[in-house]
């Protein structure tokens, strides 16, 4: 199972006509990838190229359809890369393998369970509480701005937030943030962040970047217990 | 551009049928804060709660009330017996926080 953070990522350019014993080269490096447990692997056709041959291959003139290139890729853990590379090495007879570093941000998953491993088990005991205010009516890159750091913390992997809205209050620039008419309200809004000194460090330099102006309090708090972490499927749900 | 030091919390815990002077008391805690000077104050409603008299806070305009204001200790030391001689009933808690403000100008 893929999870977020550095993997590889493999590309493996064939022909399309490529034999392999008795069948596509293609479909057998597909295969192989599948009964060996690769989290998903794409075949693509192109539309034209070349490789080594130096043929011109494309779909725009029926003659030259032979031979189109195919690419296949998958993203793995190294070690799991580590593992296939021989296999994979000797059955490209002819084509090109490529790998690369990449960085995996998201692995959303809607059926199969993800590691049984909870998101956040290991917060316990001493914490960072962090408030963060700002006005009801603010924006970043035209959404709200309350909306827009929720997200990110949610890409930070940050344990949590709630967004709280005040009914009444005034802050450092010193106007009344009150319910006024249907369109032109700016009630004040808190969100409550519980996390690590360290992680909650890093929320503050990305909110401080989209924050115009806003205040941020840090309290020591202790996290008696965590309730339960989510599902594997409730966490895929709220990603959706 | 951000400014870091340490400060206070207060919160001020009461209900929202709470009055001051015929006029509900957050409104009326907000407004002495600005008389006051102090930073900022911000409040908001629970849904439902109960405090120091055991009754459940649910009712309409009986909601719990929680303000929150972060300023120096020096600041809230002036505004607490105000506070207190304000509130009937509720609960007054500090703790301490470290503050950091952020001004970016608008490009």
């Amino acid at each position: 199972m893929l999870e977020k953070g550095a993997a590889k990522k493999v590309t493996i350019f064939v022909n399309e006509d490529t034999q392999h014993r008795f069948g596509p080269l293609t479909d057998a490096i597909l295969t192989f990838l599948l009964h060996k447990g690769v989290s998903g692997a794409t075949a693509t056709r192109a539309m034209a190229g070349f490789g080594a041959h130096h043929v011109m291959h494309t779909t725009k003139i029926e003659v030259l359809t032979e031979h189109l290139p195919v690419r296949i890729e998958f993203i793995e853990s190294a070690e799991k890369v580590d593992e296939l590379m021989p296999a994979l090495y000797d059955m490209v007879s002819d084509g090109v393998i490529e790998m690369q570093d990449t960085h995996v941000v998201k692995v959303a998953n809607k059926e199969r369970p993800a590691p049984p491993k909870a998101p956040h088990a290991e917060l316990r005991g001493a914490a960072r509480l962090m408030r963060i205010y700002m006005g009801e009516s603010d924006k970043w890159e035209g959404e709200p701005l309350y909306d827009a750091i929720v997200k990110r913390l949610r890409l930070m992997d940050i344990a949590g937030a709630t967004v709280y809205r005040g009914i009444l209050g005034y802050g450092v620039k010193g106007h009344t943030h009150k319910g006024g008419g249907l369109f032109s309200r700016d009630l004040p809004i808190m969100i409550s962040v519980v996390d690590n000194e360290e992680r909650l460090r890093a929320a503050i330099d990305v909110i401080e970047s989209m924050m115009q102006d806003g205040l941020i309090v840090l309290s020591d708090v202790d996290v008696i217990r965590l309730v339960r972490s989510r599902s594997p499927e409730e966490v895929s749900n709220a990603n959706s | 551009m951000r400014t870091v030091k340490n400060a206070k919390l207060l919160r001020l815990h009461f209900s929202e049928g709470d009055r001051f002077n015929g006029r509900p008391l957050y409104e009326a805690v907000v407004d002495r804060c600005r008389e006051l000077r102090i930073a900022g104050a911000t409040v908001f409603r629970g849904l439902e709660g109960y405090g120091e008299t055991a009754e459940m806070h649910k009712h309409r305009n009986d909601k719990p009330i929680v303000v929150t204001i972060v300023d120096t200790e020096d600041n809230l030391a002036r505004l607490i017996p105000e506070m207190e001689a304000m509130m009937d009933t509720g609960m007054i808690a500090t703790s301490d926080v470290e503050a950091i403000r952020i001004e970016n100008p608008a490009a």
